[in-house]
């Protein structure tokens, strides 16, 4: 398989779960491998409530810091932020917010998604 | 190939909101996802799916709208295949 550009979305909430922590896994694991797939991770729904600064990232912080050090930064969806009345200041300082117009985008630019 | 949105009831907010905006969307609804196919706004959705057996389980027949088309699982598997998926289930 030749290298392939992945969305990865994430929708459910941290803790309680492995889906968060795992789909930042899953995502740091596309970026290896002979292939080298390059990725976007974006939050939706209550996968929001991750990019909250006061987030625990004891499970997470080193996948996050592989992808950081990629040059990947983790996104998250406006309006799924103003739905949940979470305004910027609230968020972690590493974390993109993108329109859902932006997220349409990489979703037509990716060859494929994966969800958690 | 359209954007396939695979729906199940607990995601299907944050599916509805892309929905919206997107004009090349299909939808396929699943498990208790199949309940949206009872009136609720599909945004610019092209077709509508939803899994037979899950509407046929839960006696949502006649509340289905006539433009879902109902699909068995050997049809959902050629249309997930020919599609890029948006998994919301």
């Amino acid at each position: 398989m030749a290298q392939r550009h992945i969305l990865f979305t994430i929708n459910r909430p941290p803790v309680g779960s492995v889906y968060f922590a795992e789909g930042l896994r899953a995502t740091v694991g596309a970026t290896a491998g002979t292939d080298e797939h390059t990725v976007d991770v974006l939050y939706l729904g209550d996968g929001v409530y991750f990019t909250l600064k006061g987030v625990d990232r004891t499970d997470t912080a080193k996948y996050i810091e592989t992808l950081t050090a990629a040059g990947r930064k983790l996104k998250v969806e406006q309006e799924s932020l103003d739905e949940r009345g979470i305004s910027k200041d609230a968020l972690a300082g590493d974390i993109e917010v993108i329109s859902r117009a932006a997220a349409l985008k990489l979703i037509a630019n990716a060859d494929f998604t994966a969800a958690f | 190939m359209a954007n396939l949105y695979l729906i199940d009831r607990p995601f299907a907010e944050s599916a509805l909101g892309l929905l919206k905006q997107d004009a090349d969307a299909e939808v396929v609804l699943i498990q208790d996802g199949v309940y949206l196919g009872n009136g609720a706004s599909l945004g610019k959705a092209k077709r509508v799916y939803a899994v037979k057996r899950d509407v046929e389980r839960r006696g949502l027949g006649q509340f289905v709208g006539s433009s879902v088309k109902l699909i068995d699982y050997p049809e959902l598997v050629d249309i997930l295949f020919a599609n890029k998926v948006l998994n919301f289930a």
